[in-house]
Parts: C-alpha cells; structure tokens; sequence
C-alpha cells in the first residue's frame, strides 16, 4: 500500500489535467447549460401546477422552486460523474493493469482526476444552472444566500459519495461487460431515492425506509435541505458516516481487484 | 427534361459514348478564417471571412469503355476531391463530368445505378451481419433479382474466394476479407463502371494478389471499366494500361504507364562516405556538374569535344552532405553509375557507397506534385 | 411508359419491404444469440425508464392530480410518448445517428447508390427496441386498464392510441430529421438534439397546460411535440375536442415529414456543394 500523503503534489496535477481538458470545450457546454436549464425549468413547472390545486406542505410553491433549482444544480456534481470513472475504458484497452503499478494507489489516482472533472463542472455547469434557473423562475437564494456554505459542504460530501460509488461500479468492470447498466441503474435509483424529483418525506412510508437505508438521500437530498435552511446537523453525521464506509468498500475493493489482476491476468 | 434518354437512344449510340467524359473541372472551397482567442469556437461560426481553397483546377479527359486506368497523386492534391466529383458525391464548381452520357449530377440516381464505388477505408457492408446477409439486403435494396443475385456471386465467389467467410459477420473479417466482400457487394449489380479508391491500402501480398486478379478479369472478361486509385505503384503497373497523375489541383500527366516511367526516369539516390573528408567543387547551390573540378569554371568544350562534353556531362542533385559521408541522386536512364562514382570519386577517397532507390510516391510528388 | 414505371415502382416497393424482412429477423436473431444478456438487458432497460414514470407516480399518488390530469392519464401521455418514440427510433434511427455519418464521412458512398439517400441510410440503423417496447407496452397497458375500468374510456381508445402512436412516431420522425439536417452546416448535433428530441419529449410527456403560453406553443407548432401524446390524449382520454383531431394529427404529421425532408434535400445539396 502506498502512502497517500506524498503525493498531493501529483493529486493536484491530476485535478488540473482534468480541468484543463475540459476548459477547451467551455463554450460549448455553456450553450449546453440552456438544454440542461430547459430540464429543470419542466420539473419546475409541474411544481407550479401542483401548487396552483395544491398545498405544498412545509415548502410551499417558492420552496419547491427553491428545492428544484437546486437538485438540478447539485446533478452535475453528485449525479454526472465519469461513467465508472473511466475504469471500464481503461480494462477494455488493457490499460487498467498499467495504473495498477503506478506507486499511487488507484483509488487516489482517480479521485484526484475526478475531483478535476467535478471542479470544472461545478463551475461551468452547475453554477451556470442556477444563475439561469433562478433567473428564470423570478428567485434570489435563499436567505440572501447564506445558507450555501453548508449546503456545499453536504455537496462536496455528495460528490466524494459518488466518487466512491462510480469507483466500484468501474471495478465491476472487470468481473462483467455490463457495468453501463450499473451506471444507468444507479441514475435510475438516483431518480427515486435521493429526492431529485421530491422530497424524501413526501414518498410512500417503506420507500422511505428503503431510500434512507442506502447512501442515496446524502447526495441530493441533505444538500438541498440545507440550502432550503431546513437541514438538520444530524445529516452532516450522515454523509460523513456513509462517505467512511464507501471509502472502506472502494479500498476493499481494489484489494479484489488488485487480487484477480495479478493472478489472473485481468 | 429533353435529354435523350437511354431508352430511345440504339445502343451502338451507346456504347460509342465515353465511360468517363470529364471537361473543365473546378472545385474550390470556402473555409472560415478560424479565430483565436476566447470563444473562438462560437466566434467561427459567425465569422464573415473565409479562404478560398482550389482543389482541382481544370480537370478534364475521356475514358473509353473498358478502360482500366490509375489515377494516381500526392496526398491533398485534388484525387479524392476528383473522384467524389466523377462519382456524383461532389458538385463540382464549374465543368462538367458524363458517365456514358449521363450527368451524376442533374440524373444521380440512373448513373449510379451503372455506377460501382469501392472506398478503401470503408465497408457499405452491415457491421453486425453475416456477410451473405448484407448481400441478400443490397439485393433487395438496388433491385436485383434472386437470380442474378446468385448467378453473379458464384461466379465472384469462386475468384474472390467468398465462401471462405460466408458466414461470418462483417466486423470479424480481416481487412483482405473485407474487402473482397466489399468489391463483390460493388459489382452486385453489374455495372459497367467501377471506382476504387486505394482498395490494396493495409492488406498484405496474398489478399492484394487475389483482388488485381479478381480486377483484371472483371477488365479483360467482362469488360468492365475500371479507374482506379492508389498509393501502391504494383497496382498501377500490373493493372492499368493508362495513369493519370494529379498535382496540385491539375492534371500533370496522362498516358501510359510505360511513358511514365520513362518521363520519370530511374531517380538514385547514392550515398558515398569517404575515408578522409571531400571537397565539394565551388560552385555553390545543390549541384554537382560533371566536369567542373578545381577550378570551377565551366570547360568550354572545343569543336571536336563537344559531342563527346555534350553526352558526358550531367548534373547530380546534392541531396545530403555530413562531414565525411555525401548522398546524391542522379537520374539511372541518363547516366551510368561508373560515370556518377569516377566523379565523385574525384572529391575524395571513397570508402563505402550504398545505393537506394526512392519511393515511387515520392517522385510523383516531387515530379508532379 | 408511364405503366412500366409503375409496374418498377411497385417490385421497387416490393424488394423494400423484403429488405425490412430480412432485417427484422436478423435483428431478433442477434439478439437471441445472446440469450442471457439479451433477457438482462432488455429487462434492465425496462426497469431504468420506468423509474423515470415512477417518479412522477409517486408524486401524483400523493397529490391526486396535477391540474386536473390524474395519475394515469399522465401515465398515458408517458406511454404514447415513449411508444412513438420506440417508433421513430426503430425506423428513423439512423437520421438521430447522422452526426456519426458527417463525422466519418460516411454519406459519400451512399451518395453513390441508387436510392434516395434517406431510403439508403434508414435500414443500416434497424434494430428492435425490445425493452421500450415492454416498458410502454406496460405503462399504456396499466394506464388503459385502468381508465376502461372506470369508464373513462371506450374499447375505441385502443386502435385511436395506435393511430396516435404511429403519427406520433412520424412526428418525432420528422423532428428528428430536421435536427439532424442542421448537422450539415454545423457537423455537431447533439446539443441541439438534446433540446428538439431529449427536452421536447420529455415536456409533452405531461400536459401542456402546465407550461407558460409561449412554451407550450411552440411544443404544438415548431417542435410539435404535442401532438404526440397531448392533443389525442384531449380527445381520447377526455372528450375534448373532437373525431376530427385524428385526420388533422394525420395531416400535420404527414406535413411535418414534408417540410423536414424539404430541408433534408436541402441540405444534401449543401453537402454536395462544401463537401465535408
């Protein structure tokens, strides 16, 4: 095992070679914002419908607004995150047993190229989003915006989760050619469990049970919760707990993985 | 639209009509002045400046039925652009092109049903199907009857050796299979004209040998018009009875094979090292004139001589020089390589000499380029 | 003349069909050799875009109705959404794909065939979309139960979500093809398709109504979404309007697929002309 610690010098260069891949493309996905704020802008208008027949409960129409604008911001951090974070790729090309030797140890390796990935998108997706979105449905940010701290505090947990989650589904790659369907499954779950759409309180009891039983309610859920000012400390214990045993599973992991390469030749 | 059609027209007409009628043709392209700088990639696209390119400049000849020409030239100098042209894919900017009468550009669809296209880098061929499928579905698809399907592919089955991957789907077949596919899915509906472009490129000396063959029937037994492209000099010389060479947008060269070559010559390039240095004469530029040695000056050859200064004195190109080693290139059909070596024997003491003879592509380029 | 034209029209019609014979059965023999990743996969696909109905179930089991479209109704637009584009997507798959084709210059040799391009370029994308199939099959099969066992619906409202499908299914065509043809000036497409084909779908899966005017004006007239799933479902699962949307669906999506391949000509002669 490879000590983390020396290596931040590297991490850092990984982060920045990531970003800077991106940054040739900006323009282009500035102008894909728009499509990306077309979507939000849909869910919100159902949001709207419902509030003319209906009471929204503790939020009200603006607070699903609020709530809506911000799940969709927060999606480009949590949610789109290189596919298995390129592991897939990389065992098809034969590439994978290549990374393996590098002093660094994998897991690291490829976080600190993600997090690159996640800054960029942070700054040219997700804050692009919701400057159009509030724009758009006629908001300012909520408490004069001093609630995003923390709120971006449970986000930079939220991307770590899905750093970890992409992780696995990427090793998997290994033992199955179908670790794209993981990865749309995951959206799919994403989709239902992690209060895109609604609030987590609002679904049926035992989906309820189930959502909370898994990491899910952590990556868009508790960020948004905060940044409406609901939230409640106890969920920062969450992410922090969850984010502890997904960093577990993914080293556990690449144990295995490690383990099957070597011995058997990938 | 009052054209004779080939309905009313005797076929003697026909067949007295040129495969290939090409005059006057143009093409040039507009691109946009790319912008530097931030969003540049947006700010192009609203630009207003462009360059004009000119691929092909004044293009035109005539191939007769039952030709089978090579249509040869450097990389980026108009081939593709004139091919895509002949074929219907490009509308050129001015001139004009007749495939036995019909324009590919006003009438595209009746040419390209006498039309056969192979391009090399890519397959019209169903990926994920067996080979025989995608045979039954372009079938289908130009009209061929069940019959003439199968009559025509035993008879290429046999020369190109189908059945070896009958079977097979088309992304598991060798590059040499697939091609072979590919040139009989060209020729399933029997047209009298066929286009290649670089169908030996990447394929190794078995699979190369088995498609001229398969060409040259298709020429000499059915005889089929063929124009083909390449960068591989075997192809042109065991094929065509007639090239044509393209450079720089225009056509340099057109005629024989034979007269190629010897317009081209046999180019060499001779590298001499000496034990102990040499001394180039002193005229200066990449030239060595046999007969200047010390002095320089030029020798003026007396009334008896001249004859004799006249047939040996030749030129040879300086095409390399290091401290101890010197490579020229002289041209093999004009003079004799002892000629060459006694002269540059002279500069120096010669230690080794090698001979290499360059690639033909690169004298095309150089001579016609 | 003129009767042998015909007569070549009709074999040409008739090999055009068999064509799509051999690649229905070949598209299902494929898939069969893969038995297990075919069951997994199609299953999986299923799954993954009924979550997306889910969501919306969920919230509209709590609410009852979102401006006055009950749960099912919505799941109905969502299955004539999903079935027409299953439609578009089998048939017209390869004018999504078009960017691919500009991309590697993959047009030229079909320029060198004699068929239309289009007729040319449509079948090399056939392929059987098993697991939409189901997953709309499901939706419209449980939305429909549902609404004839109320009494919403007539028996009559199975052939005329048919009908709607298929002129729903032109319409995403056309949609698509027009997309795609702006790929001859521009090469790269997808943003643009993200909006006209990803974001338009999406809306007209729910009403229309819940949009600003201008909004859902354009998804009836510039990119008619609505009248895939909204406008039948009007009449179908509401009595609004009245028989004649079904010969007006006809029409509009008989003309949308006109002024797109109006533009699609176009735009081949643009190619023609720049090359690519």
């Amino acid at each position: 095992m490879i000590s983390f610690r020396s290596n931040t010098r590297l991490y850092r260069a990984l982060a920045a070679k990531a970003y800077a891949r991106n940054i040739q493309y900006r323009g282009s996905h500035l102008l894909h914002n728009f499509a990306s704020a077309a979507f939000g802008y849909l869910y919100a208008c159902i949001w709207i419908g419902l509030g003319r027949d209906h009471s929204l409960g503790d939020y009200g129409t603006i607070g699903m607004l609020h709530y809506i604008t911000f799940t969709q911001t927060s999606l480009w951090v949590a949610s789109f995150t290189t596919m298995g974070l390129g592991i897939p790729q990389s065992v098809r090309t034969g590439q994978i047993a290549l990374d393996l030797m590098r002093p660094v140890h994998l897991f690291a390796h490829l976080m600190a190229k993600e997090w690159g990935q996640i800054a960029y998108q942070f700054l040219y997706k997700s804050i692009p989003i919701y400057i159009v979105m509030q724009l758009a449905l006629g908001l300012t940010p909520i408490d004069g915006g001093r609630t995003l701290p923390l709120a971006l505090t449970a986000l930079a947990g939220a991307a770590y989760m899905a750093i970890c989650m992409n992780y696995m589904m990427g090793i998997s790659a290994l033992w199955t050619t179908e670790s794209s369907w993981l990865y749309w499954g995951n959206q799919a779950l994403m989709n239902l469990l992690a209060g895109f759409f609604i609030p987590l309180e609002w679904l049926p009891g035992w989906l309820q049970t189930v959502a909370w039983a898994s990491p899910y309610p952590f990556m868009l859920y508790a960020p948004t919760q905060f940044y409406l000012g609901k939230g409640d400390p106890v969920l920062l214990l969450g992410t922090l707990a969850w984010c502890a045993a997904l960093t577990l599973l993914c080293l556990l992991s690449t144990k295995a993985l490690r383990h099957k390469v070597e011995v058997q030749g990938g | 639209m009052g054209t004779i059609t080939s309905k009313t027209v005797p076929t003697v007409q026909a067949e007295r009509e040129a495969a290939i009628e090409a005059v006057g043709l143009c093409k040039s392209f507009k691109t946009p002045v790319v912008a530097q700088g931030r969003f540049s990639g947006i700010r192009s696209l609203f630009s207003r400046e462009h360059t004009t390119k000119e691929a092909v400049r004044d293009i035109g000849f005539t191939v007769e039925k039952g030709d089978f020409v090579g249509y040869i030239g450097p990389n980026g100098a108009g081939k593709s652009t004139t091919i895509k042209m002949l074929t219907g894919i490009l509308h050129p900017s001015s001139g004009s092109v007749k495939l036995a009468g019909v324009d590919p550009h006003r009438d595209r669809l009746r040419c390209a049903s006498r039309l056969g296209v192979v391009f090399g880098q890519r397959s019209q061929l169903w990926w994920d199907l067996p080979v025989k499928d995608s045979y039954d579905i372009l079938a289908h698809m130009y009209g061929v009857e069940d019959r003439d399907k199968s009559k025509r592919l035993d008879e290429f089955a046999e020369l190109l050796d189908l059945d070896e991957f009958w079977d097979t789907p088309v992304r598991k077949l060798s590059l040499g299979q697939r091609m072979r596919a590919d040139i009989a899915a060209a020729m399933l509906h029997d047209p009298e004209l066929l286009f290649l472009d670089e169908p030996t490129i990447g394929l190794d000396v078995n699979a190369k040998r088995n498609i001229r063959g398969f060409l040259k029937v298709l020429n000499e037994e059915f005889g089929k018009t063929i124009l083909l492209t390449t960068h591989d000099m075997d192809d042109i010389e065991q094929l065509c009875r007639r090239v044509m060479v393209i450079g720089g947008g225009r056509l340099t060269y057109d005629g024989t094979v034979a007269g190629l070559r010897r317009e081209i010559g046999l180019p060499t390039e001779i590298k001499v090292t000496y034990r102990a240095g040499y001394v180039l004469p002193r005229q200066g530029g990449d030239l060595i004139i046999a007969g200047d040695r010390q002095t320089g000056a030029h020798v003026q050859p007396n009334q008896e001589s001249d004859r004799h200064a006249a047939d040996s004195s030749f030129a040879m190109r300086i095409v390399s020089q290091t401290e101890s080693t010197l490579t020229v290139e002289v041209n093999r059909q004009d003079v004799r390589t002892m000629d060459v070596l006694r002269e540059l024997g002279q500069l120096g003491e010669i230690e080794d000499v090698e001979m290499r003879e360059p690639d033909f592509e690169e004298i095309i380029r150089r001579a016609y380029g | 003349m003129n009767e042998r034209r015909a007569v070549d029209r009709r074999t040409a019609l008739r090999n055009y069909i068999k064509l799509y014979l051999i690649l229905i059965r070949t598209s299902v023999r494929s898939r069969m050799q893969y038995r297990f990743n075919f069951a997994f996969g199609t299953l999986l696909a299923a799954i993954i875009q009924l979550s997306e109905f889910l969501m919306i179930a969920i919230v509209l089991a709590k609410f009852g109705a979102v401006r006055g479209w009950t749960m099912h109704e919505v799941g109905y637009l969502f299955a004539v959404m999903t079935l027409a584009k299953t439609l578009y997507r089998t048939f017209g798959n390869e004018v999504h794909n078009l960017e691919r084709y500009l991309v590697e210059g993959e047009l030229d040799q079909l320029l060198t065939k004699p068929l239309p391009i289009l007729l040319s370029l449509l079948p090399r994308g056939f392929r059987i979309m098993f697991g939409e199939v189901i997953q709309g099959g499901i939706i419209l099969a449980w939305s429909l139960g549902q609404m004839l066992h109320s009494g919403q619906v007539s028996w009559w409202a199975v052939p005329q979500t048919l009908f709607a499908i298929v002129t729903g299914g032109v319409v995403l065509f056309a949609i698509g093809m027009a997309t795609a043809t702006c790929g001859f000036w521009t090469t790269r497409i997808s943003m643009l398709q993200n909006m006209t084909e990803d974001a338009a779908q999406t809306a007209a899966r729910y009403p229309l109504t819940l949009y600003p005017g201008w909004m859902s004006g354009l998804l009836l007239t510039a990119i008619p979404v609505g009248l895939v799933g909204y406008v039948p479902a009007l009449y179908i699962l509401r009595g609004e309007l009245g028989l004649w949307v079904f010969p007006v669906l006809a029409a509009a999506s008989c003309l949308a697929v006109l002024l797109a391949l109006r533009f699609w000509k176009f735009g081949i002669s643009k190619y023609q002309s720049t090359g690519s």
